[in-house]
């Protein structure tokens, strides 16, 4: 990989702010925040430190990890951020140490001890910037935790560091004004969809597979008692019809019965990057559609985040062992492929694909082979990143950050540099990402570092080779 | 200076070998708790066990995953923990005196083996603590402890080789010893009180993680009410800025 050079340091790390609005926030961060007060923001921190940990299960972890942490520095060989910048402040453990050293200080006897006997400052208003920096540096890729032989989880403290940041008013507001807009708007999603463009949209899709296919391919919508409730990342009703062609064409196939619901169609859920809250309140609707439409499964799009925080998050929050099932896309194409029901033409595809594993299902191992399987059942040139499965390389636009404009150059230029060069080697014409937020940022990491490579989603490929019976 | 010996040796060897077991115990027993504290205030009681089991065990025994990457810092770490485990509790004298002090033995390890394992533990230590010096990515990690420790655990193995090895004049020996005596129950007085406890506390570490991804269910609201914030949770549509600090309404934080 290139070192980054200082021009290209200089454009990644410069803040787009307008001075007034870094007066106004009294914080130099290089995404725009919430407007929130501004005053005493290491006393609020601590109390809202101090909320969380009254009412949640982090107290477990940083007691853990403050016992445990041995500083062995092993997770620099796997974070793709600290592999570009070489800054020691992009080193997992040393990110981590900035939460640990609060709840050391602040929350554990000995730390309060330590400091009356010392004479130690408290938290400050400069270590709260830095965590502010810090935690949006991180793609939240938990790629670090595999390399830990302590077992410690940096994405877990950065979950945990935005959570406690974002109650007191520092959250990109590109992630609060969607998640605004999701849960109070009039829209109640992300995009800012409305229901009669959705329809019109969709309506529009399938007039355009009649014409390709010759068959009438629908998007069923309020379909009560269907099997499944489509939820695929909401931008793709606008960005990604490709996807949602190839996923209405499986279903065509197989002749399941699934449903999209006007109520609620956004898979997107921002709180599994800065906040319990939201995450918890998205899944509500999830669950409130769910139960108005009386499906019996969620079936959540191609994307990765969307899929980890129903997966592993819809249970937490709707009813334990007795929650319904949730399946990502991939899962179910893989199986009813298996089960002999959906048909794939091989070697449709003829130019060179490869496929980039989304961070939030590869890294737990969930979904890692059903996805090569299908491709290469109908790409004739099939070839894999290295490293690839769990140990992929993140895009660089993870944890959220994908969404935060003002960090576009970091995204393409720190975070997304090693993923470049691995793209590029492949010399792959297709790259598979079956993830929205993966998608727009391995799109831009493209056109920044000029690969010839078409960034696409599974289905879109697959529906090329699709052969209805 | 004998009698010194042996208050190290007796008295002094009991009280921190039990305090060393105690807190050990104790941390361990905290983690454990933990765990099932927060397993059940999670209605999801899913949880990858064959996977936290093979990472754990991945890391108990890392003979595998080890060496694919830093091999060098890999084999030196992996070294001195096999001298540290191996050496003091299976040396020939060492189980000896747990023979004449309880009655109870275990087969040691072989003299010739016991001496090359310390000497390469030695070097061992040396190279950590040296590599923590001159890495870069290392030295920013470093707190204070993390150069000690290497150091402090080289003592008592250096002591010892060279009163069992060393012709020395007796003199020397008993500072020698009384040394080796006192390093060893300082290391075992602090051990629980320091990062050494992730002896116990590293194989409970893929749990800890796992049952801290549980969250509780309406956690978030009662931390938005305990705030203050309950009709203003983090996304509503006025900013918390506008309302100020009097639109709150929560009572005092209890900060443990």
């Amino acid at each position: 990989m290139q070192p980054l050079a200082p021009e290209e340091r200089n454009r990644a790390f410069t803040s787009t702010k307008k001075p007034e609005v870094i007066q106004r926030q009294r914080l130099g961060v290089r995404y725009h925040a919430e407007d929130f007060a501004v005053a005493e923001r290491p006393r609020r921190f601590i109390e809202a430190f101090a909320a969380i940990l009254k009412h949640t299960n982090y107290r477990l972890a940083l007691d853990h990890y403050v016992r445990v942490s041995a500083k062995c520095s092993r997770c620099t060989v796997h974070c793709q951020v600290y592999a570009a910048t070489k800054d020691e402040r992009d080193i997992p453990c040393y990110r981590s140490e900035l939460l640990l050293w609060v709840y050391r200080r602040h929350f554990t006897l000995a730390g309060i001890l330590r400091a009356r006997v010392l004479g130690e400052p408290g938290l400050s208003d400069e270590r709260v910037q830095e965590m502010a920096d810090a935690f949006y540096n991180c793609t939240a890729c938990r790629r670090c935790y595999l390399q830990c032989p302590m077992g410690i989880d940096h994405g877990l403290l950065t979950h945990l560091g935005r959570y406690i940041l974002s109650e007191i008013g520092i959250a990109p507001r590109a992630l609060v004004v969607s998640t605004r807009e999701q849960l109070t708007g009039a829209s109640g999603n992300t995009s800012a969809i409305p229901v009669p463009a959705l329809l019109d949209g969709l309506e529009f899709l399938s007039e355009e597979m009649q014409e390709e296919k010759g068959i009438e391919i629908p998007f069923p919508m309020d379909q009560e008692g269907a099997e499944y409730l489509f939820l695929p990342a909401v931008s793709d009703f606008i960005m990604e019809a490709d996807t949602l062609m190839g996923n209405a064409a499986v279903f065509r196939a197989t002749g399941d019965s699934w449903t999209i619901g006007t109520k609620y169609y956004d898979g997107i859920n921002y709180g599994l990057f800065y906040s319990d809250h939201v995450l918890e309140h998205v899944l509500q609707k999830v669950q409130a559609e769910a139960q108005r439409l009386k499906v019996r499964k969620i079936l959540i799009g191609e994307c990765g985040h969307a899929s980890r925080a129903a997966k592993y998050f819809y249970p937490t929050y709707c009813g334990g062992r007795d929650a319904l099932p949730v399946v990502n896309f991939i899962e179910y194409t893989h199986r009813v492929w298996k089960e002999g029901r959906l048909k794939l033409a091989p070697e449709v595809i003829t130019g060179r694909v490869t496929y980039h594993d989304p961070c939030n299902i590869a890294r737990p191992g969930w979904i890692v082979e059903q996805p090569r399987e299908l491709l290469k059942a109908f790409c004739g040139d099939y070839v894999e990143m290295t490293p690839n499965r769990r140990e992929n390389i993140c895009c660089g636009g993870g944890g959220g950050t994908v969404s935060i404009d003002e960090i576009l150059s970091f995204r393409t230029l720190v975070g997304g540099r090693q993923k470049a060069d691995q793209i590029r080697a492949t010399g792959a014409k297709y790259c598979v990402a079956p993830c929205a937020n993966c998608k727009k940022q391995l799109r831009e990491l493209a056109e920044e570092h000029q690969i010839d490579c078409q960034i696409v989603g599974l289905h879109d490929l697959l529906y090329k080779a699709i052969v209805f019976q | 200076m004998d009698a010194w010996i042996e208050f190290g040796r007796g008295p002094l060897f009991r009280l921190a070998f039990s305090l060393m077991v105690l807190g050990l115990l104790r941390v361990g027993l905290l983690s454990t708790v933990g765990i099932a504290e927060a397993y059940r205030r999670s209605p999801d009681r899913i949880l990858a066990w064959p996977e936290m089991a093979r990472q754990t065990l991945g890391w108990l025994v890392p003979v595998r995953r080890l060496w694919r990457t830093r091999p060098l810092y890999s084999a030196t770490s992996f070294l001195f923990h096999a001298g540290l485990l191996a050496v003091p509790p299976f040396l020939a004298a060492h189980v000896l005196s747990w023979k004449r002090a309880v009655g109870l033995a275990w087969p040691p390890i072989p003299q010739r083996a016991a001496d090359w394992l310390t000497v390469l533990t030695i070097a061992a230590g040396l190279g950590l603590f040296l590599g923590r010096l001159l890495d870069r990515r290392a030295r920013a990690l470093s707190r204070r402890q993390d150069y000690l420790w290497p150091l402090l655990l080289v003592v008592p193995f250096a002591s010892g080789y060279m009163c069992s090895n060393a012709a020395i004049a007796p003199k020397t020996y008993q500072v020698l010893m009384l040394l080796h005596v006192y390093s060893g129950n300082l290391i075992m007085i602090l051990i629980p009180f320091a990062k050494i406890a992730h002896c116990v506390l590293a194989p409970l570490s893929q749990l800890v993680t796992g049952v801290s991804w549980k969250f509780v269910p309406g956690a978030g609201d009662r931390v938005a009410a305990t705030l203050g914030y309950a009709e203003r949770p983090s996304w509503v549509e006025k900013s918390r800025l506008d309302a100020g600090p009097s639109a709150r309404q929560g009572k005092g934080v209890w900060i443990r």
